[in-house]
């Protein structure tokens, strides 16, 4: 009697902690924690056991950013889909305009102030590194800025922003030696793929999988051979899966509403995982690793992207531009900084375009410390008082910014 | 003052073990002779110091190549600055038909592979004999998987006898700045150890180091023929002899089975010398 309650007890702690480690799971998934969380460990462990954690990183690399890295770019881009359908987020084209203009400038910012930091130091070396100073983290730009200004019209207007300033890098890292002399095969693999995923959308398969694990893998091969980084492989596809708009939060999980959405939330899940080991193989760097290059990136992030963003957004509204409703140049201020921050995507483009080596490390260690633009984000909108802290301004003074937003309507 | 003492403690350990401290090299009339140097281009006083020390101490040991370790040219590199950072500084060198082998450190500039000088062929990473000597110069910067293919085809294919590599940024390293490379040593030492590699000559770190037989294979770092970072050096346990309190170059000669190594500074003065004894039938290398 006494053994079968222990027995029970012991079930019950047992489900107790499958569901505590369930539930840790699905908070660190749905709020984006994992890939800092496998950064930090990575950064740490590098630093305090280099030779195993090298051993590791440099084993595992292939997988993750050349494989793994494809169902993440796929979510990308199926996300982007859905939200430029009808009744998705950024489907008006009117909302494009700006953000484009503001995108340009920033990768102009960027990249000058990148280009012009290694051409004063005469580290021609660096200068491919450009791409890098170009990319922002969407992700951590949306909701930083979601943070401070919750449901404001500037959110579509860095999502449009980020996305475009990652397109330019996403091209040059594309873009590598061919493995073999396989061209002609590779284009035939990718038609053949992108026409069997055409025929399974007009066969009404709802499910993914047959689309990934086919036409996917097919168009995996098929980029791997031509010498396009593989971890696109998927894009020509993910326009040809089934859809379902997003009305809401266009970065947030998906709702479990429907067949479509069930399965981009498992897979926002998958890709989760594999953005932890993103950041395990990719971000860990010896501290001493940092050079001139370090410093170029975050000077261009910093300072040069938002800079940029700002003055395209500037003669843009000078030339007849509307800034989004609501959007003053305070807010616009801190959009800009917001997208400070490559992280991610710059994580993903200095391995995209360096082999192992001190190169790569002081590059490594300027993405990783772009994130230092969230802290600034956040200084500069308090500064200003833009969103949140607007509001308390607007409670505790009694003159309050005479154009500060009022909290949108339900 | 304690680096001092260690430095001086180091010495004259090295002279105790070598007992030829100060000694000239033998220069044997068959042997492979040659001067390593590493960070020099800076085009500065010392720099040209180390020049005219490298070409005097030719005379006694008639060295007829040199080993360059990347960073030969630090700032602007126009073809001015080939003048000034190169030519000048070793004019005395090259009018007597020493040749310079050229590895790229993180401030050249790629397009360095080409000018002929520093006979690279255009290559970023290439392969050179001398008698029984293999070398192999790398391009760490950028260890991609083709050189890695590269450095294995070259050192399966290697003669009996010698296998040296050189490259800018070291495997091993006590230097503060920078340090070992890490990342580089996991992904570059399994084929050197595998493959035999003798001696690996690095720079970067602005110091003299040598470093203890690592895995079989003597490390030095010799980074400071034109930059200097004084007092740098954090010896550790894998420390076999260290100066950081001037500008040095190094003077090499392959006997047989034997290399014997000098580092000198830039006044002259042997800071460092020793034996590396080749016994590739028991597998035991080191340097004593």
């Amino acid at each position: 009697m006494r053994r079968q309650a222990l027995s029970h007890q012991g079930i019950v702690l047992h489900h107790r902690r499958t569901w505590t480690a369930v539930s840790l799971f699905t908070f660190a998934s749905d709020h984006f924690l994992l890939l800092p969380i496998g950064a930090s460990i990575a950064f740490v462990w590098a630093n305090v056991a280099g030779e195993s954690y090298f051993r590791l990183s440099q084993a595992l690399a292939f997988m993750v950013n050349e494989v793994g890295m494809a169902f993440f770019f796929a979510l990308i881009g199926q996300e982007i889909v859905e939200a430029v359908m009808p009744g998705g987020a950024l489907h008006s084209w009117r909302r494009w305009g700006l953000p484009l203009v503001g995108a340009a400038g920033g990768i102009a910012g960027a990249a000058a102030t990148y280009l012009v930091y290694v051409a004063v130091k005469h580290e021609t070396l660096l200068i491919q590194a450009w791409p890098v100073a170009c990319a922002v983290d969407i992700a951590i730009s949306y909701y930083v800025l979601k943070l401070i200004l919750p449901r404001s019209a500037i959110l579509p207007f860095v999502l449009v922003l980020g996305i475009a300033s990652n397109i330019v890098g996403v091209i040059v890292v594309a873009v590598r030696q061919p493995l073999v002399e396989a061209q002609a095969i590779g284009t035939i693999a990718v038609l053949l793929a992108i026409g069997l995923a055409m025929l399974l959308r007009a066969w009404r398969v709802p499910t993914f999988w047959p689309y990934l694990a086919i036409c996917g893998t097919a168009s995996w091969w098929a980029f791997y051979w031509m010498g396009i980084h593989p971890a696109l492989a998927f894009l020509p596809i993910v326009a040809l899966l089934p859809h379902e708009p997003r009305h809401l939060d266009p970065l947030a999980p998906p709702p479990d509403d429907d067949a479509t959405h069930h399965f981009e939330h498992e897979w926002n899940h998958l890709v989760q995982v594999v953005l932890f080991f993103f950041g395990l193989v990719n971000a860990g760097v010896a501290v001493r690793g940092y050079d001139t290059g370090t410093w170029a990136l975050l000077t261009a992030a910093l300072v040069g992207r938002p800079l940029g963003v700002l003055f395209a957004v500037g003669v843009a509204v000078l030339l007849g531009l509307h800034r989004p409703p609501r959007v003053g140049w305070r807010h616009l201020v801190v959009a800009a900084l917001a997208t400070s921050s490559g992280f991610t995507f710059a994580l993903f483009f200095a391995t995209g375009l360096f082999p192992i080596g001190p190169v790569l490390q002081q590059i490594t260690i300027g993405a990783v410390l772009t994130s230092v633009g969230i802290v600034i984000t956040l200084a500069v909108a308090h500064l200003l008082g833009v969103g949140r802290w607007a509001r308390r301004r607007h409670h505790t003074q009694h003159h309050p910014w005479p154009h500060v937003e009022r909290p949108p309507s339900p | 003052m304690r680096r001092l003492l260690f430095a001086v403690v180091f010495v004259l350990a090295a002279a105790a073990v070598d007992g030829r401290q100060g000694a000239p090299l033998p220069a044997v009339a068959d042997s492979v002779k040659f001067a390593v140097i590493g960070d020099n281009g800076t085009g500065d006083a010392p720099q040209y110091a180390v020049g005219q020390q490298m070409a005097a101490a030719r005379a006694a040991f008639p060295f007829s190549f040199v080993l360059m370790l990347g960073d030969n040219l630090y700032g602007r590199q126009t073809p001015q600055d080939f003048v000034d950072k190169f030519e000048r500084p070793y004019m005395p060198l090259l009018h007597a038909g020493v040749q310079f082998y050229a590895s790229l450190g993180n401030h050249d500039d790629q397009s360095h592979r080409f000018y002929k000088p520093f006979n690279m062929n255009g290559e970023r990473y290439y392969t050179f004999a001398k008698k029984n000597v293999r070398f192999v110069a790398l391009d760490s910067n950028l260890l991609d998987s083709r050189q890695l293919a590269w450095i294995e085809s070259v050192l399966k294919a290697r003669d009996e006898g010698w296998t040296i590599c050189y490259f800018h940024h070291p495997l091993y390293s006590n230097a503060g700045r920078h340090g070992s490379n890490v990342a580089l040593r996991v992904a570059l030492e399994p084929l050197l150890v595998r493959y035999g590699v003798d001696v690996v000559f690095s720079g970067h770190d602005h110091v003299y180091e040598r470093l203890k037989p690592q895995k079989g294979i003597t490390y030095f770092v010799e980074g400071s023929a034109g930059q200097l970072r004084k007092g740098d050096v954090k010896p550790g346990e894998s420390t076999a002899a260290f100066f950081d309190t001037d500008q040095t170059f190094m003077l090499v000669e392959v006997a047989g089975d034997e290399l014997r190594f000098e580092a000198r500074s830039r006044t002259g003065h042997v800071v460092d010398s020793g034996t590396v004894r080749r016994a590739v039938e028991n597998g035991t290398r080191g340097a004593l």
